[in-house]
């Protein structure tokens, strides 16, 4: 199994390892898995005047697995949350020069991207009070 | 020799079926032609259930499989096609083949209920399970503490500790596996009844619909716990 160098190189330096709280202010977690392989990945946005200022990460999986969402969260970081939304999978599969059995591993992160993104805002939009009450 | 092509409409490979490659007579028996005897091929459209001449139920008798699978390898084998035509041999290599993935799939309980699911609900993903997020937190901490041990000295008090947490939660999650494993087939019974009965009704739909989306879920979680375990038995051993 031949990992591109930058594989390789999120494998060994993966960028913001680690996670925030969850009920940290402006914070939004998404937690996804694929049943298929077994993997888990965990993503964090901290959002501040609608623009990711941070994200972390924490996946259990192979090398592909943890260096796309090592990518996603240097990808996320000053992004705006609509920019952050156009982030597909086919982009880290080029950057990372996945062989077309680890682009699974890319969707995974592009749905850590998403969950992230929907968590932080059910958030938001509760607390504005534009959601339900609960 | 007008053999049909399995891309026609779902007709067309029904009559195909149907229909002896060799002299074009209609085939009544599973394998071969009744009037010319030739081995006639699995249809790719077979499911192994059927390629085995098993109803579609979950709860196989492993020794009726075995059986089974005895019964038509015989008649498949390819030492019995050495004096045959090309085209015999051909059929009888693929049958073969078609039959020992049918087999190996259906001999495990996983494997089988995987490929049932696959065959009730399409493919995996249209089964839509909510992630178990309490057991993927479980799962990221779980590795953290194996990256504490392993970058620890393993002689320490620390690395002392940490083996022995280590060591219960690959217990308890070997117990859950297990669990699971018995949750499934539990399932199985349900799913053979539902089966059985034959209904099709909205309550039976639903029931239906319940018990493929368990089997799902449970087939999912089984697959993150048997991943965190097998890495942790390969760091305490």
């Amino acid at each position: 199994m031949a990992y591109s160098d930058k594989v390789v190189d999120h494998f060994n330096n993966p960028r913001n390892m680690g996670s925030f709280g969850k009920d940290e202010e402006g914070v939004g977690t998404g937690m996804v898995g694929a049943p298929e392989c077994g993997d888990v990945m965990k993503l964090q946005i901290k959002v501040q005047n609608d623009r990711i200022v941070d994200a972390k990460f924490k996946t259990f999986g192979c090398g592909s697995a943890i260096a796309s969402s090592s990518l996603a969260t240097e990808w996320l970081k000053g992004k705006t949350i609509e920019e952050a939304e156009q982030i597909k999978n086919t982009d880290i599969v080029q950057e990372l020069n996945l062989p077309p059995v680890k682009i699974h591993c890319s969707v995974l992160a592009e749905d850590a991207i998403k969950a992230a993104l929907a968590d932080y805002q059910k958030k938001a939009g509760s607390k504005t009070g534009t959601g339900s009450a609960q | 020799m007008n053999q049909p092509t399995p891309s026609g409409g779902s007709r067309n490979v029904q009559m195909a079926r149907s229909m002896c490659w060799h002299c074009q007579s209609e085939v009544a028996g599973e394998y071969f032609c009744e009037r010319c005897v030739k081995v006639q091929p699995v249809s790719k459209e077979t499911d192994y259930f059927t390629c085995l001449g098993l109803p579609r139920r979950l709860t196989i008798d492993p020794a009726v499989l075995e059986a089974k699978y005895y019964e038509r390898s015989r008649a498949f084998h390819p030492d019995f096609y050495l004096n045959k035509t090309e085209a015999e041999q051909a059929i009888s290599l693929d049958n073969a083949a078609t039959l020992n993935t049918a087999y190996r799939t259906l001999r495990d309980p996983v494997q089988r209920a995987e490929y049932l699911l696959d065959l009730e609900a399409g493919s995996v993903k249209t089964i839509r399970t909510s992630p178990p997020a309490d057991l993927f937190e479980e799962i990221l901490e779980l590795q953290d503490t194996l990256d504490a041990y392993r970058a620890g000295d393993h002689s320490s008090e620390t690395g002392r500790q940490l083996r022995a947490r280590l060591e219960a939660e690959r217990g308890a999650l070997e117990r859950r596996q297990a669990e699971m494993e018995d949750e499934l087939q539990r399932l199985f019974v349900e799913w053979d009844a539902l089966q059985d009965r034959g209904e099709a009704d909205g309550q039976a739909r639903m029931e239906r619909d319940r018990l493929l989306r368990r089997m799902r879920e449970l087939l999912s979680n089984r697959t993150y716990v048997k991943n965190i375990v097998n890495d942790l038995v390969e760091t305490i051993g």
